[in-house]
């Protein structure tokens, strides 16, 4: 009897084993093809001298070492951190302005607001740089009536080392802040009105409302976005490579595309991985940092 | 119902797939991918067209990528993975740097000759550069180079214009300034126009105004070797100097620096033989409002010297999967086509590499190339390196020190330094 | 009292509003007009003459149509792709006691830290191991790896009530049963919300599909609006009819499924909406 009932529970927990192997084999499958071995192989690859395709001798450190004397790696290391300088805070903060603007509005007209700020998330990099190379257009551009009014001659932004990098900052936020606005709307709903209605029993007027309820009770959300944005804009590529082709005078070369570089437009597969492996090294870090943010937001 | 849907979609995006990819029957495709814009750009085109009209054997699909950087790197990516187009546009001056990184694929004897090309249909010079080890690996299409565009009204008025229609007083640095300052006080806003805000075009006229004075950019592995520094900080502190004197425009992206001179606010003009259409068009339109003329670049310094360099066609080696015989030897039909129909290709203000056209009649009398064409007697071509060419760390230099220079934001004498020290760490 | 700064407020919101969108009316109506009328000086908010000409142009002179059917394609096998297998895996980490199990869920919390952008490189090396460069396949299969799917998936299927999982068992369901008739139909929202917003970042990629992509044939319409020049000189209103045209799809599933959208933009942050 209880021989029998043993053999039935260890079939069963048999059967759930294989039926287990069989839902995580495709995931399983994909991510060890496709992010185990490529992460590994990028490790190899960056102590090698290899061109893109094919193979290369072992080098040991030397890409390391030649990382100290690159100049275009190492300004491409501080572009980034200005690039992200210019649009995390920036862009968290909008987010929560447009946010606590949304939230007041009801019914369709908040739709309509909402669905302003938001659609450009939504749109292709290559159509968003599009529309705004069109806009800037020295000649003919819309924005250039605006930009008139700082510099008389108008300004070709994306050509001027002092404009390229700020502009492409404010394109990106453009396009990318309605995240923000949507996290911090839930983020918004999730504080419960019996607070505002104490403070304005107390006669609390509207900053001091944000100060002391808003402010403190959004903290987590910002967090959140804050970290969010760090590491996103870490990666930047695909703006700069559209819009100011990492010029002028190398003035907007970002990390990636320092990767992209010597891995495809100059052949040096090894070495592009080696700056790859700094950049992962670079976002591991911070994302460890994100984790324990988010650790604390889930443990009020 | 979703499922359903779904099927559907599937199944027309099949249906779709399999109705572009379904061969064309007994034609030769030619995948064909090129770099030319602009009046280069049309010009092709109607080639193309006309070629494909006049043989239904082969067809030719084109598609035009971005000039510079981006095309070269496409180029060079896919022959590395074994796949990219059968026949391609290609710059001499990067032949050495393509075959480096195993883009190209040589041209054999037996293939010219069935195309019925040989050495004697090509300059010696062009033909030197389309080789590198030996092999020949490019088919020379063009010679293209740099001029100065003028406005005979503007010139005129300055007294610049002998009764010839021709400029004068242009030559030597000193006369040429002097004649600067003397446009912009006839009522050009700028005694000439060029691109300042563009690499390319920086390179080129630098190029010019350093061999001008005898000066060499690489040689021995060496860059800018002895008295050649000194020379290159000259010739990057004159474009300095009439930027700097407000003679020359400050920051002018390519077009902007063409409107200028289209406009009639620039007297001059310094830009490829490629833009020639774009004052032929509109003058024909009569959009132009003045007499436009165009002459080799003045001698600045001690001699006579143009920056050159020439489009030509190539077949990428593409690994693992080489361009078959039978395509092969319908892109060698092309070229060979192509080169006997070069005239149109001149009208785009190129003097075409093949010397049949070249000698003929009728390019003799086209102009303006025939005004210009004696430039060709003392071109220079980019040095042959593997780090020179377009879209190589020689133009990124220029871009990147040269330019900033012309335009005030460096040091000449340092820019040339940086120069040298950059792109001799990237040599050894 | 409060009435004024009220209406005031909202009016702010309007305006700002308005203007952030503007961008987007403003490249819209530029293809609405004749080239000769988007170079004219002023700012003109209606063409004088309206005409799709720029639109016929884009369909007739590039491949366009091609460019879509890859980006369909691509977009819709990496959604199809990603929603299964996570949706299968989030529910064997969720539901299924097997060994390895704690260990392949850190595994893929851990991902989080790795930017695929870092593996460009090895990815291109791989795909033309596969022969996949210049293919669906190869387009298709790096953004594979989105492991905030099955963490989502996780997360919904460990608040249905044990109840429901042990009365099926009891009725004799299998464990496939159970995710297929059980499970999924109790998450449809969210699967929903999890194909939408995947489906739009496939269709949005760039950086990928730009290197993976090299021919006109192979392109996504992402990439190929930017990419491929026709040679008729710098034409506003026909690059801009190409951008209209490949933002069309996301721009209408986002109308379409607004609600969807933001949901699954949430749920991808980790904020439960």
């Amino acid at each position: 009897m209880r021989a029998g009932d043993s053999a039935g529970a260890h079939r069963a927990r048999r059967r759930q084993r294989l039926q287990a192997l069989v839902l995580v084999a495709p995931f399983c499958l994909a991510y060890l093809v496709l992010f185990i071995y490529p992460t590994l192989k990028m490790l190899q690859l960056s102590f090698t001298s290899a061109p893109l395709i094919g193979d290369g001798a072992f080098v040991g450190l030397a890409n390391y070492r030649r990382l100290l004397i690159d100049h275009l790696f190492q300004e491409s290391v501080f572009h980034t951190g200005y690039f992200v300088l210019l649009t995390v805070l920036p862009t968290t903060l909008l987010g929560l302005a447009i946010a606590l603007m949304v939230t007041r509005l009801r019914g369709w007209l908040q739709s309509l607001v909402l669905a302003c700020f938001f659609l450009p998330y939504i749109l292709p990099v290559t159509v968003v740089t599009l529309i705004w190379q069109w806009l800037l257009d020295l000649q003919f551009g819309i924005a250039q009536h605006a930009i008139r009014l700082f510099d008389g001659d108008g300004v070709a932004v994306f050509k001027n080392p002092a404009w390229a990098m700020p502009m492409v900052a404010f394109v990106t936020i453009w396009w990318t802040n309605g995240f923000n606005v949507l996290l911090f709307i839930a983020g918004l709903r999730n504080i419960s009105p019996d607070y505002y209605d104490a403070a304005s029993l107390d006669g609390a007027g509207r900053l001091q409302r944000f100060r002391h309820i808003t402010w403190p009770l959004i903290w987590p959300v910002t967090a959140l976005v804050l970290t969010i944005q760090l590491i996103l804009q870490l990666k930047i590529f695909d703006q700069v490579y559209l819009l100011t082709q990492g010029g002028p005078f190398n003035s907007t070369y970002v990390l990636v595309q320092v990767i992209y570089r010597q891995a495809f437009v100059l052949n040096h597969g090894g070495y592009g991985a080696t700056i790859a492996v700094v950049l992962f090294a670079i976002i591991a870090v911070l994302s460890v940092l994100q984790y324990q943010v988010l650790r604390v937001r889930d443990t009020p | 119902m979703n499922a359903k849907r779904l099927r559907s979609l599937a199944a027309a995006a099949v249906l779709a797939a399999m109705t572009l990819t379904s061969p064309a029957m007994a034609k030769t495709k030619i995948v064909w991918w090129d770099f030319l814009s602009g009046g280069d750009g049309v010009r092709m085109k109607a080639l193309i067209q006309q070629f494909n009209a006049e043989n239904p054997d082969i067809e030719i699909d084109g598609t035009t990528l971005e000039w510079g950087t981006p095309f070269y790197t496409k180029v060079q990516t896919s022959a590395a993975v074994g796949q990219g187009p059968d026949v391609m546009t290609y710059h001499l001056s990067r032949l050495p740097l393509g075959v480096s990184t195993g883009t190209l694929r040589p041209f054999s004897d037996a293939e010219m000759a069935a195309a019925g090309l040989s050495q004697s249909d090509y300059f010696p010079s062009d033909w030197a550069a389309a080789h590198v080890g030996g092999k020949l690996y490019a088919v020379p299409l063009d010679i293209h180079s740099i001029i100065l565009y003028y406005n005979k009204d503007l010139l005129q008025k300055a007294g610049l214009l002998g009764a010839d229609g021709l400029p004068k007083g242009l030559d030597g640095i000193s006369h040429f300034n002097d004649a600067l300052k003397a446009l912009s006080g006839a009522g050009a806003q700028y005694g000439v126009s060029f691109a300042t805000a563009d690499g390319a075009t920086i390179w080129r006229i630098f190029y010019t105004m350093l061999n001008q004075q005898g000066g060499t950019f690489l040689s021995d592995d060496k860059i800018m070797p002895g008295d050649s520094l000194a020379k290159a900080a000259t010739a990057t502190a004159a474009m300095a100097n009439w930027v700097a004197q407000g003679w020359a425009p400050k920051q002018a992206e390519y077009p902007a620096s063409i409107a200028l001179f289209t406009s009639g606010k620039a007297a001059m003009h310094i830009n490829g033989v490629w833009e020639v259409p774009t004052m032929v068009d509109l003058a024909k339109s009569h959009k132009l409002g003045f007499a436009w003329g165009a002459v080799q670049i003045p001698v600045l310094f001690d001699h006579a010297a143009t920056w050159a360099d020439s489009h030509s066609f190539a077949i990428p080696d593409r690994r693992g999967n080489p361009v078959p015989a039978d395509k092969v030897a319908a892109v060698m039909k092309v070229i060979s086509w192509v080169e006997q129909h070069s005239l149109l290709w001149a009208n785009a203000g190129h003097i075409p590499a093949f010397r049949p056209v070249t000698d003929s009649e009728a390019f003799r009398k086209l102009e303006p190339n025939a005004t210009y064409a004696t430039l060709a007697k003392t071109a220079v071509f980019d040095p042959s390196s593997k780090i020179a060419g377009v879209a190589s760390p020689v133009y990124d230099a220029a871009n990147n020190f040269v330019l900033p220079a012309v335009n005030g934001q460096m040091a000449a004498g340092d820019a040339v330094k940086q120069m040298r020290d950059e792109l001799q760490a990237d040599l050894q | 009292m409060r009435r004024l700064p009220d209406l005031l407020l909202t009016l702010l919101a309007v305006i700002a509003a308005a203007l952030w969108a503007f961008p987007l009316y403003w490249a819209v109506v530029t293809t609405l007009k004749p080239e000769y009328e988007v170079v004219q000086p002023g700012i003109a908010l209606l063409p004088k003459t309206w005409t799709i000409g720029a639109y016929v142009y884009v369909l007739g002179h590039t491949n366009i149509a091609r460019w879509y059917l890859n980006s369909f394609a691509t977009a819709l096998a990496v959604t199809v792709l990603v929603v299964g297998m996570s949706a299968c895996c989030g529910y064997a980490i969720s539901q299924l006691r097997f060994p390895g199990r704690g260990v392949l869920y850190g595994l893929i919390l851990a991902s989080f830290m790795v930017p695929l952008q870092a593996l460009i490189v090895t990815h291109f090396v791989l795909m033309n191991d596969f022969g996949l460069i210049n293919s669906w396949g190869g387009v298709v299969l790096p953004q594979l790896i989105v492991p905030v799917v099955v963490i989502v998936y996780k997360q919904f299927f460990d608040q249905i009530p044990r109840e429901f999982r042990e009365a099926a068992l009891v009725d004799g369901a299998g464990e496939f049963r159970l995710f297929a008739q059980v499970f999924l139909p109790m998450n449809w929202g969210v699967t929903t919300a999890l194909a939408i917003i995947t489906f739009i970042g496939a269709w949005n990629a760039f950086l990928w599909p730009f290197l993976v992509a090299s021919t006109d044939q192979a392109m996504t319409v992402t990439v190929g609006i930017v990419q491929v020049h026709d040679s008729f000189g710098v034409q506003y209103a026909r690059n801009l009819a190409g951008a209209v045209l490949a933002a069309l799809p996301v721009a209408v599933a986002y109308l379409v499924f607004q609600r969807r959208v933001t949901e699954a933009v949430m749920l991808s942050a980790g904020i439960k909406g």
